[in-house]
């Protein structure tokens, strides 16, 4: 397990192979997959690449396995999964699983040309034999002489009169059932009207040999007169693919004709079911193996990409490569690299050196399940810049408890909590089912934050007493209340009452744990707790700030900025205290000094804290007996003046010092002589520890550190800092005010589910009809079920999370995280593990 | 007020073929495509662009007519994807794209068939955006006003071929008539009707359709030099919606050589430049090169206004001048004749 305060420590690393062993290394640190090769050839055509052969050939066996798992799905066979993780074969063996295939795939086609042609046979022989039977009805109705001659009368009375006998021919065919209209039009146009055209529909559908659909089609019959019509007419089928079938004229040729049909039918299903059974059995052999032969392919392909981004050294007949890899896992790195030359038979070991770079490495967490939901959160919003301080393990604990602060309520945490717990139960099998739902997806993903979303939810319940909008009366309210029951009993409006601390508290010990379930059933209970959750909701935010602000001198730290402790934290944190510290403190002051007896009297928080950066004190000669302008303590004038005065003076120092250090420190650095500024590259030689070059990029600042490449632009950095300064300190006051919908959302909450409970499950419970009630109660609770789950839960629940990430996003993170890193990404074959298939590809 | 709805409408096909557009090969694929050794190595840069591995599943070895089919099969899905999913007057506007293609198909089907041509060889080359059900009976009708009466009344091109009627017989010379007729009649009429929706629509596909226009008539005249074509016959053939007609066309009809329609074309700006750089010689470019080009510019141009069908024409346009380009490219790749593999039209 790695840190989970900062990314890993990185290190490009340089790899010479063995041409021979480069294939069975690359293999041995694909199935590590904690190696992340650079493209040194992003310049070279994809064609002109090294290996560029090799990866064709894996492609012509891609496209036989696919053709292989086609057919196999087209016969509908399943695929079996039994988890198996075959190692990528040698390139040896590529030659045995070529011919493997090749063998495969030709015996298939073969099959298939050989199905194809008998059932093209087939399909000809069962078309014939329907034009017979169809032209037996036709000539049958009427006997032949008949239909002709009234085709004839059709045909040909007008023009020639009746007396004339001409001989009619006909021809029959086959052809799908939705061309017979315009076929049909076409004939007439083409012929003026000269044949006669009867159909009739096959009732059975037809397999279409070549693809395999089944498809309507209709017989006809075309009678016509005279050779130039013929020609006209075989034409016309010709260009609408009609199959045309000999069929002889008198009915005992047909009828003889029919019997020979019928009995080669019956002889070619035999062979058809042969060949079937013959192709079954190629397929099921075939179906075992597929799934191994594609990730062994996959794999092949893989490698063979990877060591396309290789470059190749003649002279010593390897090649290089280069990447990026924790420190911490150099040593597994050998120890695969090893394996590697081993299965090779390779005699000259490969060399891996870590070389010195001014590259920012990649940023890389090693997560558990628990926390990479929560490193994902972090992630959404940048990804943080090499080693710099991570959000995340505060993120655990701060998010579901601020997404709780606005969604406090026991009994929808409950739920909340549960849906979450089942989720975390149930992973093992949830995550085998692979399901392709993105929503579901998503839920599933957070899993462990809506866990724990549900019962910081119940905590917070606990705190506001508040359950479906509901409170518990576990120890006994502290309250007494004076009303006499004639004041109960009074009309309906003052079924609530309101509460007033002078008569009614027991002076003593108060509710032992969160608020006082009294409050519920008072009038002014909206007053109390918006009080209450208001200056809660600022306590927690500039709570909040202060320690993201803290948290920037990790970073200050870990980059050796020591002049940003001075110049950038300190200013930062005086600024911040100065200001939004002290409210925090008269919050508190006002809450612990005035009691009830004197709270109508006390100074508004407000006034106060305007007052102070007006400067306006009241004249203590004017004071009266109850002033809201007074001040609350002595010398508080003096108090207040300096702390205003200090962060007034904290903007400055923040906006200045740091631009005008770098600049000396530049200018100091330009100035000294060349020799000493030569020994100190010499002694660059060896690798010193990576995080030092680093700093060149972190944040904003653009410090040089010895080399001279670097540009040094002072008004660049003059406007940054500026642009930081001025960020900061607006953003103290707007993100202050931010915090506040922490309480404004749970106000919401609250709000709405005591809508609901009044306005929808009270109405059910305080109807007065004896056992029907009990119907009315169970469709009511089902509105209110629903209402509860699709609203408060869902909809609340997503909005109160939205909120959540905008407050860690925004607030809190833009106090110390820059997120500008790129993310790890190792060659690895997991991923081909869980192609499901290739069948996107058609 | 046509472009405060207009997205309701074709806002989505618009987008998408504005996407469509995004994945036509950039120059930068050209130069690596001309560096191919085989044609393997061609199908392997293509996979890296937009086409995907729409060659994945051909067995070795690829030949140019497969890249081609295969090239021709991803324009035809994508535009019947957009002539499925469109309204009114897109709809109609489409299927005006398809027209020339089948005028087109008709012609190789006569020409097929008076050839004495198996009629199955010829449909399987028949563009698949031009083909119509009353296609493959084509080759039963001898004269024209036969194939009018049997095959093309129920066709959209219907209203077209009635100026062909009264030709006498088909052979070479008439099918090139029937050709030019037919065009002549289907650019006036997609004008017109380009000219009717009005707003942005008109102003850019005007412009195309005029270009279109004036090329068929310079073209025509080119190369009725040395036939029996008479001028009469052949001022009837020059489309009459281009920036040349009336005056332009009326010269070109005089017209006896080249030169004297290179006069023509000096009135022109737009013409002036295109015929000034065309040459035979070795190393110029042809005029067809060259009017291509200008299609190409005009093509990308319409793709700056917003609101307008133009963009859909000059889709499928540029399309298929990437489509030639490949072939091009993929034919000099085969034949190991590299000298001229740069003579393709870059587009963007």
């Amino acid at each position: 397990m790695g840190s989970l305060f900062r990314s890993e420590e990185m290190t490009l690393c340089q790899l010479f192979l063995q041409t021979e062993a480069s294939y069975a290394c690359v293999s041995e640190l694909g199935e590590l997959g904690i190696f992340q090769f650079k493209d040194l050839n992003q310049n070279v055509n994809a064609f002109q690449k090294k290996f560029v052969n090799e990866v064709r050939r894996c492609e012509e066996m891609e496209r036989k396995l696919r053709y292989i798992e086609k057919e196999i799905k087209k016969d509908e066979l399943k695929i079996p999964d039994f988890g198996e993780n075959p190692k990528a074969p040698a390139p040896k063996e590529m030659v045995d699983l070529e011919a493997q295939f090749e063998k495969n795939e030709s015996e298939l086609r073969e099959v298939n040309t050989n199905a194809e042609a008998l059932k093209r046979n087939f399909l000809e022989l069962t078309e014939l034999r329907e034009v017979l039977k169809k032209t037996q009805t036709f000539f049958s109705v009427v006997n032949l002489p008949n239909i002709v001659g009234e085709a004839q009368h059709a045909l040909v009375i007008e023009e020639s009169g009746p007396a004339q006998a001409v001989q009619l021919g006909f021809i029959a065919g086959v052809i799908p059932r939705e061309k017979v209209p315009p076929f049909e039009r076409m004939l007439w146009f083409a012929c003026r009207g000269n044949v006669f055209l009867r159909y009739e529909e096959i009732q059975q559908p037809l397999e279409d040999p070549h693809t395999g659909e089944a498809k309507h089609k209709a017989v006809f019959m075309i009678f016509f007169q005279g050779e130039q019509l013929k020609a006209r007419v075989k034409k016309i089928c010709e260009g609408f693919r009609a199959a045309l079938y000999p069929c002889p004229e008198s009915t005992q040729e047909r009828q003889e004709m029919l019997r020979g049909v019928t009995t080669r039918l019956e002889d070619l299903k035999m062979v058809l079911n042969q060949t079937e059974d013959h192709r079954r059995r190629v397929l099921v052999g075939a179906q075992k193996e597929i799934r191994n032969w594609i990730i062994k392919v996959e794999k092949i392909k893989a490698i063979y990409h990877t060591l396309n981004m290789f470059s190749f050294d003649i002279s010593h007949n390897s090649l290089i490569a280069e990447g990026w890899c924790p420190v911490q896992s150099l040593e597994e790195v050998r120890r695969v690299l090893k394996e590697g030359e081993k299965l090779s038979g390779s005699t000259i070991p490969s060399i891996l050196h870590p070389l010195k770079t001014k590259e920012v490495p990649p940023t890389f967490f090693k997560t558990s399940r628990f926390t990479q939901g929560f490193q994902n959160i972090v992630d959404a919003y940048g990804v943080a810049t090499y080693q710099e301080v991570n959000p995340m393990p505060y993120t655990i604990i701060t998010f579901p408890f601020l997404f709780s602060v606005m969604f406090g309520d026991a009994g929808h945490g409950t739920l909340m909590f549960l849906f979450g717990l089942w989720m975390v139960i149930k992973e093992k099998s949830l995550l085998s089912q692979k399901s392709n739902n993105e929503i579901w997806n998503t839920f599933f993903g957070g899993r462990y934050i809506i866990m724990l979303m549900g019962l910081f939810s119940i905590y917070t319940g606990m705190i506001y007493n508040d359950a479906f909008s509901k409170s518990f009366n576990i120890f006994g309210s502290a309250w007494h209340s004076t009303y006499t029951d004639g004041d109960l009993q009074g009309d309906g409006e003052t079924a609530t009452l309101v509460l007033d601390p002078g008569p009614f508290y027991r002076n003593g010990t108060p509710y032992p744990f969160g608020i006082d379930p009294i409050w519920q059933s008072a009038k002014n209970k909206i007053t109390f707790l918006n009080s209450f959750k208001m200056k809660m909701a600022v306590i927690l935010g500039i709570s909040q700030m202060v320690f993201g602000v803290c948290l920037s001198i990790f970073n200050h730290l870990h980059f050796k900025m020591i002049v940003c402790l001075f110049c950038e934290f300190l200013p930062e944190l005086i600024f911040l205290l100065a200001l939004f510290g002290y409210l925090i403190f008269m919050v508190y002051y006002k809450w612990l000094v005035f009691d009830v007896t004197e709270s109508g009297c006390a100074p508004a928080l407000l006034i106060q804290y305007i007052n102070m950066f007006m400067f306006k004190y009241e004249d203590a000669s004017e004071k009266t007996d109850c002033d809201v302008q007074a001040t609350f303590y002595e010398n508080q004038q003096t108090i207040q003046t300096i702390f205003v005065i200090m962060a007034v003076l904290s903007v400055p120092v923040l906006l200045l010092v740091k631009p005008f250090y770098l600049r000396s420190l530049h200018n100091a650095k330009t100035h000294p002589p060349k020799v000493e500024k030569d020994t100190s590259k010499s002694v660059n030689g060896k690798s010193k520890p990576v995080g030092e070059d680093v700093k060149v990029s972190y944040g904003h600042a653009l410090i040089n550190h010895g080399e001279d490449e670097e540009e040094f632009e002072f008004s660049e950095i003059f406007i940054e800092q500026a642009i930081h300064t001025i960020e900061f300190c607006l953003g103290c006051i707007s993100h202050t005010a931010s915090y506040l919908r922490l309480w404004a959302l749970s106000l919401a909450h609250a709000q709405l589910s005591e809508v609901l409970w009044t306005m929808v499950l009270h109405i059910g419970l305080s109807m007065d009809m004896q056992y029907l009630g009990g119907l009315i109660i169970f469709v009511v609770w089902m509105f209110w079920a629903n209402l509860t789950i699709a609203v408060l839960l869902v909809m609340e629940g997503l909005s109160a999370f939205l909120h959540t990430l905008r407050l860690h996003w925004v607030e809190f993170q833009s106090k110390f995280y820059s997120g500008n890193g790129y993310l790890f990404q190792p060659f690895g074959f997991k991923h081909i593990l869980d192609i499901d298939s290739l069948q996107e590809i058609k | 007020m046509p472009e405060l709805s207009f997205n309701i409408d074709h806002g989505y096909l618009e987008g998408l073929v504005r996407g469509f557009k995004c994945g036509v090969l950039k120059q930068a694929d050209y130069l690596n495509l001309v560096q191919c050794e085989t044609l393997e190595d061609l199908k392997l840069h293509l996979q890296s662009t937009d086409y995907g591995n729409f060659l994945a599943n051909e067995p070795s070895p690829l030949t140019v007519s497969v890249i081609d089919d295969k090239m021709r099969e991803k324009l035809v899905v994508e535009f019947q994807h957009l002539r499925n999913h469109c309204l009114e007057p897109l709809a109609t506007f489409l299927d005006y794209i398809t027209y020339s293609y089948m005028i087109d198909n008709i012609i190789l089907l006569i020409t097929g068939t008076l050839h004495q041509r198996p009629i199955n060889e010829l449909i399987s080359k028949c563009h698949p955006l031009g083909s119509f059900e009353q296609m493959e009976a084509i080759h039963i009708a001898s004269t024209p006003a036969e194939l009018y009466n049997a095959v093309l009344v129920d066709t959209p091109l219907a209203p077209y071929f009635i100026d062909c009627i009264s030709e006498q017989d088909l052979d070479e010379m008439n099918i090139e008539i029937i050709r030019n007729t037919l065009y002549k009649a289907y650019l006036e009429d997609f004008y017109n009707f380009c000219k009717n929706l009005g707003g942005a629509t008109a102003e850019v596909m005007c412009e195309a359709l005029a270009f279109e226009a004036d090329r068929r008539a310079f073209i025509i005249t080119i190369n009725s030099f040395g036939t029996e074509l008479s001028k009469e016959d052949r001022e009837k053939l020059y489309p009459r919606c281009g920036n040349l007609y009336p005056d332009g066309l009326s010269k070109l009809s005089q017209a006896e050589d080249y030169d004297q329609v290179r006069q023509v074309a000096e009135y022109y700006a737009s013409y002036r430049e295109l015929f000034e750089g065309a040459g035979t010689n070795p190393g110029d470019k042809t005029l067809e090169d060259k009017f291509f080009e200008h299609e190409v510019k005009l093509m990308k141009q319409s793709f700056m206004h917003q609101f307008q069908f133009g963009v859909f024409y000059s889709y499928v346009k540029l399309k298929e001048q990437e489509c030639r380009n490949i072939i091009w490219i993929g034919e000099c790749v085969a034949q190991r004749h590299r000298a001229k593999i740069d003579s393709y039209i870059p587009i963007f």
